[in-house]
């Protein structure tokens, strides 16, 4: 009996201490989500809303400019992440050489970019890129180009502006992840692999690599999540524009809420749509990683 | 951010006075904040017209804030749909396309000013542009009506004399952008491709929108649209357009002196004005019009915007007041943002003034006002409708494409179905 009572009063206690921040998550975190599920369902122009059934997903079934928008979000994350992914651990290799100098110096140049705000980087990569840019003048002043490339005002050439942006900016945030991993990697394994007399290519291909392979897991998941919600960048440089080129995910949810007609409903579906995807990629990333483990 | 913060601090000075035994009502004594977004412009005319109203009515303040278009959308939109009034501003500016969908998003949101103003006095098309379901929610403000504003020294210098860009089509134009470009190396126009401003011009120039009344997209028929986009893609072939990326590059592009003309709304004025080193260079002409479009005028609009009293102001009577006393009224006060802000009212009495009747040595002594205020009065009135920004962002996503040659019919269905699919 006695100890009955005093396993409940542990319970009891227990639930009293976690109450507080399951109520507020409750509130603040899951009461939204269902809501904007329910949201999701709603038909109607700004405050006027009213249960609209399925008419939302017909409505999604036939949006060319969901589908566009959708391409090149996943234009950016199938060029852009793969290019980040391979420049950050280069650099993360290259810098976690001892024998290199200025070490320091070169890490906290590379990882500058990432504390820099957003909005504000933006607006400089719009300047530099417009038409007569700082870019275009050094390049056509080289002589390797002869009239300025239209930066921001063709489709083409304003996703490459926003992957470069990108690449420029997040580089050095998922470098630190590698570095960090670097540091706790046995350095036996590479003298025994230099004393075998395995070329350096090799030991970063067949040890490096398989080694980190759980934070490139990571990295690569975390920058998908990322990209599929890319709004700043094409927000601040582009707007979406020129021709739609560079129009997001994210974007397309902010025309939908804020500039056009107010159709929250619509909006919150779309938003369903990229927790979807971001939920089938992770997925996907996993069970690939999962197989070639057990494989190897 | 600031206003936030000194409200809390005006409720924290309100608290404590209710402390001391001070009247509370004294203490909040009207405090009318305003929202609008251009310093040169709006936001001038503004404090102008708040200090001609405090003179009389010294008990009124005014807090006159800089929020960009954008903000103020996005604000009011969330704020509104959250049905939270708290940091709203008494009197926002909203520029005239956009403002149906706030009132039929937002019923009851915003004070129908017909009620206690003479909506007669004003332009009619800018009335309608924000009446909805029998009632006027605006107090009238800025015109767009449109003019090329020209460099007359380029033209001169490729053998044209002003008298080659009176009253001309569109097709004319291009012949003498080649000639001016093959001659002077400047390039006829600068344009944003992002911004469908220019389509609109010529496009509103013969009656026609991108919608029907009745909120029927207007596209695939609209053949004022078609010969519209037809004039841009033959401008950009023949490079006569300089592409820029943003309203900074679009400034720059005429106030540097690159390009040769500038096909706008009268409110540009101000900014073409700031380059005073090239005052006694510029003209003004009336819009060139469409070859063979029935309906085809020489007078347009862009833009313009319009001011509103939001209900959840705790000073309405006291904003309204402000608006009908200073905005529908002082005849005089329009002389004053017409000389300084080349604002161009849409008060009819305004243009009897005598600011309106003299001439502008900036440009070549020629009495713009008096030409913008007769050409004003022949603007083809369209109905905006509901969908113009969804109307808009569909057209624009086709004008790069159009500009490097691409085929204008396939344009015209592509706009049509993204517009239709945006109206659910």
């Amino acid at each position: 009996m006695a100890t009955t009572r005093l396993h409940r009063n542990e319970q009891i206690n227990g639930w009293a201490f976690v109450m507080p921040a399951l109520v507020l998550l409750g509130i603040f975190m899951i009461y939204p989500i269902l809501w904007s599920l329910w949201m999701s369902f709603q038909v109607g122009r700004g405050n006027n809303f009213s249960f609209g059934g399925l008419a939302n997903i017909q409505r999604l079934a036939n949006d060319a400019l969901l589908v566009h928008a959708l391409s090149n979000t996943i234009i950016f994350f199938i060029i852009q992440v793969p290019i980040m992914i391979v420049l950050a651990l280069l650099f993360a290799v290259a810098l976690n050489d001892a024998t290199l100098r200025f070490r320091g110096v070169f890490r906290t140049l590379l990882f500058l970019p990432c504390v820099t705000s957003l909005i504000a980087y933006s607006s400089l990569f719009k300047s530099m890129f417009s038409n007569d840019g700082i870019i275009n003048q050094t390049l056509v002043s080289l002589h390797l180009i002869g009239a300025p490339i239209p930066w921001l005002t063709d489709p083409f050439w304003a996703k490459m502006v926003i992957i470069t942006a990108i690449t420029w900016r997040w580089t050095g945030y998922n470098m630190i992840f590698y570095l960090a991993a670097l540091q706790n990697i046995d350095k036996s394994i590479y003298e025994a692999a230099r004393i075998d007399g395995v070329p350096a290519w090799a030991r970063f291909w067949n040890l490096t690599v398989p080694m980190l392979k759980p934070v490139i897991l990571f990295t690569t998941i975390l920058s998908t999540i990322g990209t599929l919600q890319l709004f700043d960048e094409v927000n601040n440089i582009t707007q979406g524009g020129p021709g739609n080129g560079t129009m997001t995910l994210s974007l397309y949810i902010y025309n939908l809420t804020f500039r056009m007609m107010p159709s929250f409903g619509y909006s919150a579906l779309v938003s369903w749509v990229i927790v979807a995807i971001v939920a089938v990629l992770s997925i996907v990333q996993f069970v690939i990683a999962r197989d070639r483990r057990r494989a190897s | 951010m600031n206003r936030i913060a000194s409200r809390r601090s005006l409720m924290l000075g309100v608290a404590l006075a209710s402390v001391s035994f001070l009247s509370v009502a004294a203490a909040s004594a009207g405090e009318l904040t305003v929202w609008c977004w251009d310093p040169n412009f709006n936001i001038a005319a503004m404090t102008d017209a708040t200090a001609r109203y405090t003179a009389s009515h010294p008990d009124t303040t005014f807090a006159v804030n800089n929020v960009t278009q954008d903000e103020i959308n996005q604000k009011l939109q969330t704020q509104l749909l959250a049905g939270v009034s708290d940091g709203l501003p008494d009197i926002v500016l909203i520029q005239d396309d956009n403002i149906q969908r706030f009132l039929q998003s937002f019923p009851g949101a915003f004070v129908p000013l017909s009620d206690s103003v003479d909506m007669t006095k004003f332009a009619a098309y800018k009335v309608a542009a924000a009446t909805y379901e029998g009632k006027s929610y605006s107090l009238p403000f800025d015109s767009g009506v449109t003019g090329l504003f020209y460099r007359s020294d380029y033209l001169e210098a490729a053998g044209y004399k002003p008298a080659d860009v009176q009253d001309i089509t569109w097709d004319r134009l291009i012949e003498i952008g080649k000639d001016v470009l093959a001659k002077t190396g400047h390039q006829l126009i600068d344009m944003d491709y992002n911004d469908d401003g220019q389509i609109i011009m010529m496009m509103q120039s013969t009656g026609q929108w991108y919608l029907k009344p009745g909120n029927e997209p207007n596209i695939i028929d609209n053949a004022a649209l078609k010969e519209s986009l037809e004039v841009f893609q033959k401008m950009a072939q023949g490079g006569l357009i300089k592409p820029v990326s943003d309203w900074t590059g679009y400034t720059g592009g005429f106030t540097s002196g690159e390009v040769a003309m500038v096909p706008q709304g009268v409110w540009i004025t101000g900014t073409i004005k700031s380059a005073t080193d090239q005052s006694g260079k510029w003209r003004v002409a009336p819009l060139p019009k469409l070859n063979d479009v029935e309906g085809a005028t020489h007078y347009s609009n862009n833009g313009g915007s319009s001011w509103y009293v939001l209900s959840s102001s705790k000073n309405q009577e006291e904003a309204v007041d402000f608006l009908k006393t200073i905005w529908a009224e002082d005849v005089d006060f329009y002389q004053g943002i017409l000389v300084n802000q080349g604002a161009v009212g849409s008060l009819l009495a305004a243009r009897e003034g005598a600011a309106y009747k003299a001439s502008d040595p900036f440009f070549n002594d020629e009495p713009v006002w008096q030409n913008f205020s007769d050409w004003l009065a022949q603007v083809p009135a369209v109905d905006y409708g509901t969908f113009t920004p969804e109307a808009r962002l569909a057209v624009r996503a086709q004008l790069p494409n159009i500009a490097n040659g691409g085929s204008i019919d396939d344009a015209l269905k592509a706009i049509d179905a993204q517009l239709r699919q945006q109206m659910q």
